[in-house]
Order: structure tokens, then sequence, then C-alpha cells
């Protein structure tokens, strides 16, 4: 196949029609000490302390940011564990056990409107720093960075595209917290003063675009859009959406705010919502349990800190457990595997997809050049591969494989079944050598 | 891998049916020795390489034959199966005396795919068409022992009133037109070939290459199945076309019995154009990667095939240019100027393909001197 594909295999299915189911809260939560973001941490409770829901336990220490660490349930902390991280690495997680009451802790009150027109870009930020506000679509990255431009914004564009296959957590957003999205976008639109926002879908989900045509009528001069944007992979990727929504083509290494562009996923708008109006940290979210190895995929909502084994039994387990699985989490493209299926949701958890293992051999490149062609960022593959196997420091160094966004597509073409995605991800640290 | 190999395989079977249809058992032959050479030179590859690595211990011929065949996968059967098949459909039907044939079917089997490809590690890190080089070796080895006037071409398929001493390429060096250079006057004898004979294949020559039908509905299944870059075979035959009726115009001009259509239609359907753009330029693991160099690679190939056309002292230029090509495939894909976009440069550097060529061409034959034979 020497052509450019950037089509893939949906396999989303039905499950974007079945409503969200609501998982139990689990008598143990847990909460993740670190992150990729943030390697270093202090946590301010001890074993034995008694947390209330949207406590701050703890604060997450990063290179450029910190994170304050809130509680999810209300109980006392017992102590230490290690699980699995949506990365797939080994973190320690703090253990809270629950004791059902509920309760939240007294700061999260929530702000009366005329308190909230009062406030600009920076109390925004202040706000979603504290709350601990971060991108949900598996970015991860902190919203309140987004607020701290100075430039001009002239468009607000909602990510609500989802093109990896299989999940559906951000489509059943899309129906059931539409007035949450619609209150989230009037505080963006507020922040950045702005009136242009759009609201990016496939073009193939009519159901949202027939949804949307009828309800954005009641907000007719507020000057939200629904854009359908192409099928393609990877259109959510930001800069594929930019250049789809907007027109705009943003080069490597700039920010879209340096265009009049801010964007963020649907789900953050939910988040942006209820950190503002009711001063609340994320502590539920929506994920899909779903893949080819689950029996019945489901889409639930879940308290964050929920080990995903109890989820699991929820879809009724695997459809073929004498079956060797492979279990991702966040997206069969861009996820992390991971090794086994002790881990934990965290914020930033879209999906977990349960497959069956198949064994792909790798053959030799034939050098047809499919990866080359269908590259969303531009990169050689094929050539950084090569350079990464010499070793030859330099030239991996040229070929740039810091813009790489991992979106997997260069596997996926791959006519001899090559990770070509993990020699990138070995030229990332191969580049970053002085 | 397998699918793509697979596809060239079935784009391939059309041109084999033929073959073995008009030319019978000799084109059988061919098929069968050249396919059964590199298979067996591939397996013998495969055993070698995957030897237990020394641990100290005596390892059993039994247990190196095992390890061997268990790392024998179904690439290592398609890869050298197309480079026969290839092979066998760019060689000759009959050779003068005959045991010759075997000798050559044989070595240049064993040339393309030993030299051509195994040394260098197998498939996926060839320099070389295997195809491509074993022909020409075996070209240049037994060159004057091809036959082309043997008893298949008195078949009712064939005409057999023209004079058949060559192909249609070998037998235009004979031919002189007064009053113009030799490279011009080749061309008077043209006109003793139609161009419907040329296309249906009704002339002698190698076994595949002639039958142009099958090779077109191959290409056409082949771009329709994405199998092979578009931008190689479009470059190549695009420069080839622009290059011959640059020649067209002015062969026309000094020879007032040429017609321009039937220069042209000669130069498409003679000798294996056809086949080398759609089944030996094409592939992929010979070619340069960007699609850029691609280009670059078709244009440099469609160039030289007309260069050694008509000065060359060889008549059939198609496989030269491809062992050309391929060396300079490396050097197109270099990291300091290999890229995916196509900058100015590098569309001065296509232009200078073609152009550079054509002038040569043009200068040599508007000016080149009448030798007296």
């Amino acid at each position: 196949m020497i052509c450019k594909s950037t089509t893939i295999k949906d396999s989303k299915g039905l499950l974007g029609r079945l409503p969200t189911l609501k998982a139990d809260v689990p008598e143990f939560v847990f909460i993740a000490t670190d992150n990729a973001r943030c390697p270093a941490s202090e946590v301010y409770v001890k074993e034995g302390d008694h947390v209330k829901i949207g406590q701050v336990i703890g604060l997450r220490k990063g290179p450029f940011f910190e994170q304050p660490i809130h509680a999810t349930v209300s109980g006392t902390m017992v102590g230490y564990e290690k699980h699995y991280h949506r990365s797939g690495k080994l973190v320690n997680f703090i253990k809270l056990q629950n004791d059902f009451k509920e309760e939240w802790d007294p700061s999260c009150s929530p702000r009366s409107d005329e308190e909230i027109a009062k406030l600009d870009r920076k109390g925004f930020a202040e706000i979603l720093k504290a709350n601990s506000s971060v991108g949900l679509g598996g970015s991860s990255f902190p919203t309140y960075v987004k607020f701290q431009t100075e430039a001009k914004i002239g468009t607000i564009l909602v990510n609500a595209i989802e093109c990896e296959p299989y999940i559906t957590a951000d489509h059943r957003i899309m129906l059931e917290e539409m007035e949450k999205i619609i209150g989230g976008i009037r505080y963006l639109q507020q922040a950045f003063d702005c009136k242009n926002a759009y609201i990016c879908v496939k073009a193939k989900y009519t159901d949202l675009r027939q949804v949307y045509g009828a309800f954005l009528k009641r907000y007719k001069d507020e000057g939200i859009k629904l854009k359908a944007v192409g099928n393609f992979y990877p259109q959510g990727w930001e800069i594929a959406m930019i250049r789809s929504a907007t027109g705009i083509k943003i080069p490597s290494g700039h920010l879209p705010s340096e265009f009049g562009i801010v964007d963020f996923n649907v789900s953050t708008v939910v988040g942006i919502y209820d950190s503002v109006k009711y001063n609340r940290p994320v502590t539920d979210r929506l994920i899909s349990i779903t893949g080819d190895g689950i029996r019945y995929p489901s889409n639930f909502k879940v308290r964050v800190g929920t080990p995903i084994r109890s989820l699991l039994e929820r879809c009724g387990g695997y459809k073929h457990p004498e079956k060797d699985k492979i279990l991702i989490l966040g997206g069969p493209m861009m996820g992390a595997s991971l090794p086994s299926d002790d881990c934990i949701v965290t914020k930033t958890v879209t999906s977990v997809i349960v497959l069956d293992a198949e064994e792909h051999k790798e053959e030799p490149c034939i050098r047809c050049g499919s990866c080359l062609l269908s590259c969303p960022a531009g990169l050689e593959p094929k050539q950084i591969m090569d350079a990464v196997k010499a070793m030859d420091k330099k030239r991996v160094k040229e070929l740039k494989p810091m813009r790489c966004v991992e979106c997997g597509l260069c596997t996926y073409v791959c006519t001899s079944h090559i990770h070509v995605t993990d020699y990138i991800r070995r030229a990332k640290t191969i580049a970053k050598l002085p | 891998m397998a699918r793509m190999l697979g596809d060239v395989l079935i784009a391939l079977a059309p041109t084999v049916v033929m073959a073995i249809v008009v030319f019978g058992l000799a084109a059988f032959r061919n098929l069968a020795i050249s396919v059964a050479v590199m298979c067996l030179a591939e397996f013998v590859y495969v055993l070698i390489r995957n030897r237990i690595p020394y641990d100290g211990k005596k390892h059993t011929f039994k247990e190196q034959w095992k390890a061997g065949v268990s790392k024998y996968t179904i690439n290592n059967f398609l890869a050298p199966c197309l480079s026969g098949v290839i092979f066998a459909l760019i060689m000759p039907a009959s050779t003068n005396p005959g045991y010759v044939i075997y000798v050559a079917l044989i070595v240049g089997a064993l040339v393309g795919i030993v030299i051509g490809k195994l040394v260098f590690g197998g498939t996926g890190s060839n320099i070389f068409n295997p195809a491509a080089l074993g022909m020409v070796f075996t070209k240049l080895c037994f060159g004057s022992k091809f036959d082309y006037e043997s008893n298949y071409y008195e078949s009712n398929y064939f005409i057999t009133n023209i004079a058949t001493g060559g192909t249609p390429l070998t037998n235009l060096g004979s031919y002189t037109y007064p009053g113009v250079s030799n490279y011009v006057g080749q061309f008077a004898g043209i006109n003793d070939y139609s161009i419907l004979d040329l296309f249906l294949g009704r002339v002698p020559g190698m076994i595949g290459e002639v039958f142009k039908i099958t090779i077109l509905v191959g290409m056409i299944y082949l771009l329709f199945r994405h199998a092979i870059d578009f931008r190689v075979l479009v470059s190549y035959l695009g420069c080839y076309a622009f290059l011959m009726a640059l020649a067209g115009i002015i062969v026309c001009n000094k020879i007032p019995t040429v017609s321009f259509g039937q220069f042209m239609g000669f130069a498409m359907f003679s000798g294996g154009v056809l086949f080398g753009a759609v089944f030996m330029f094409t592939d992929p693991v010979t070619m340069p990667i960007d699609s850029p160099s691609r280009v670059m690679y078709g244009l440099l190939g469609g160039a030289l095939t007309v260069i050694i056309r008509i000065f060359g002292a060889l008549p059939e230029g198609v496989a030269f240019s491809i062992l050309l090509c391929n060396m300079m495939a490396p050097v197109l894909d270099y990291p300091a100027w290999s890229g995916r976009e196509y900058t100015k440069k590098k569309v001065a550097v296509m232009a200078s393909i073609v152009l550079i060529p054509a002038i040569i061409l043009v200068l040599a034959l508007l000016f080149a001197p009448e030798v007296k034979a």
C-alpha cells in the first residue's frame, strides 16, 4: 500500500448510543502522588487523618508548575500502595478508605453569578490552578497555563473529535452534559473576551450534529457554533483540528495562542465549568471500557481513583479469558500498554481498551514509503528509524523527531508490521542528549 | 509486505499466461528454472543466515536445519519467486545453440539473486534489482547467442514475412538513410513494423515484455491496489515520452518517410520500456523513499533509457538504466538534501535532469555528421 492513508478502522460500533452507567464508588480509592509532568510530590496528610472530598492532601511538583492533589472521597487515609499509572509506570498511590458519607470540604462552596461576572483572565487562571484543572483529553497539560497568555484571542475551539478508535467517552459527554458545556464555553468567552466559539466534531457523527443543531438554537446570539471537521486520523490533534476548523496552519514550535486561538477538550470544558461554578476539582469522569476482548463494552461515570479491575468485572469480564490480553489506557493508537490490569483511573484516563493479543512478526522494511506519505507531522519515520538503528545522533537531530506527536499512524500503515513509533520514541531520547 | 509481493505476482499472472500460451514449453522452462534457482538460493541463504550461534557445543546438521527452517517465512518464498518470474519474462525463448539457454538461465538467476540481493542482506537491503542485474549479466555473457529466429515465430500468432534477424530494436542498427547521421538514420527502419503488431506482441522479443496488453492490465491492477508508486511510473514514462517526442520531431523532419505517430508508437511499444516501467522501476526496495526523490529517480531513468537507446552501442537500455538508477537511489536519499517537501531547489534539479539530456539529444541529432560506412 504505497499511498497516503489517514483512515483507520473506527471500531466504535454502537457504544456511543449506550447511556452512561454510574459506577459504584469503591471502598478504597487511590490518588497518584506524581505523574508524567510532575515527578516530585509532597503529601500533607498522614496515616489515620480524616479527609473530605475536594480537600487538598498534597502537592505535585513539576519543573514548570505545581498541582495540588485533591481527595476524591471522604474517609481516612490508610497508607501508600504501588499501582500502575496510566503512563504504564509503577507509581506511588495514596490509599483512602471511603466512609460513604460523601462530605465535601468547606472550601468547595459554589460561587454566585455576580462573583463570576467580575472575574477576568487572571482570576480564572487562579481558580483553575487551585483546582488543578488539567487537559482531560489525555494530555494532562495544566489548563491555567493557557489562561496566562496575554495575546488577543479571536477563536475558541472545543475539541470533541475523539479520532481514536473504540473510545466514545467524549461522544457521551457531548450528549449528556450539554448545559455544562455551554456554561463552560460562556466562561471561556468571558475570560478571553471573544465571541467566536466552535465545537468541533467529526462530520460523520450525524446524531451529534442533529442534536446540537436543535440545541444551539436556544443560544442564538452567543456565537457558539458546531463545526463538522474531517473524519480522518489524527483529526483530534490540536494542529490538525485548527487547520480543519479555521484554515490556519500553525508551524511546529509555535503556540496556537500566537495565532489568536485557544483550544480545549470538551471534558476539560466541563471540568472548567465545575471548578468555576462550584469551586470543585474533578472528582468524576467519563470513561469507555471497550475493545474486542471485553464481554459488554460500556461507558462509565467513575470516581477518580477507582481501580480498573472492579470496572472490568462490571463489564462482564473478558470475552475469551483463556486468550492473552492487551490492556491499553487512553486509545489504541497513542495510549500506553499496561503490563497488568492492576491500575487506577486517574483524571486523564479516557478509556480502557482490552484486546486479544495478536502476534505480528516484524518483517524487513521494504522501503515502501507509506510512513513518510502518511505522517501528519511531516516527518520521515523510516529515515529516523535507520538513524536510530545506526545510533547516529547527529542525523537523528537533523530529522527533528521532537515534532512527532506519537499518533501511531506510521506503525498502523507499515506494510511490514514494524513498530516504527517505538523507534521514534527512542529517537526522541537520543535527540535530547547533548 | 506479503500482500504487496502477492499483488505484483497477481499483476504478472496475465503476462505469464500469455507467454506460456504463445511460447509453450519454452516459457514454462524459463519460469521453472529461474524461480527454482532463485528460491533455492534464498532458502540456502536463510539456512546460512540463521545458523545456531557458536556456543562451544557441536551441533548436528539436523539441528542447524531446524533452526534455519523455523525462520523461513512466506516472504522468503514470495520475494525470490517474484524476482524469478520477472527474470524469466525478460529472457528469450531460445538460443543458438540450444543448450546455452539453460546455462544462461541458471547463471543469470544465480548472479541476480546472490550478487544482486543476498550479499547485501536479503529482502529489503538490496541495492540492485535482482532481475535486472541477472538479465544484464546474461546479456553481456550470452547476448550474441540469443536467438529470435526459431520455429516459435512461425506459429500463427506471429507474422513471418518480416526480416526476423532479431528484435525490432536490434534490427535498427543495420538501417541507414542517405544524408543523415547514423543516430537519425537508424529510424528509417521503423516503418517495417506496424504499431498494432508491436502492441499485440506479434514481433520477436523477450518472452514476457512483448505483450503490451497484459502488461497494461497488470499496471492498472497495481495502481488500483496501490502496490506501486505512481510517481515513479508517471515520471519515468513521461520523461521517456517527452525526450522521444523531441527526437521524433527531428527524425521526422530529416527522414520524410517516417511519420511522427509511427515514431512515437514504435518508441513506446518496442522493447522492454513498458515492462520495465511497470514491474522493475517500481520495485520499492531499490528506489528512494521521499516522493520528490522518487520523481527524480523516474526522470533519471527515462532520460538514461532514451540516451542508451539512441546513442548506445546496445539496442535495449531499460535494464541498464534500472541498474544505473539503483546506484543513484542512496544518493537521492542522502539526508542532507532529501525531504518530503518539493522545494525550489528540487524542482530545479528535476528540470535539469530532463533538460540536460534534451539539449544533448537535440544537438546530437541535428548536428552529428554523416558517417560513411
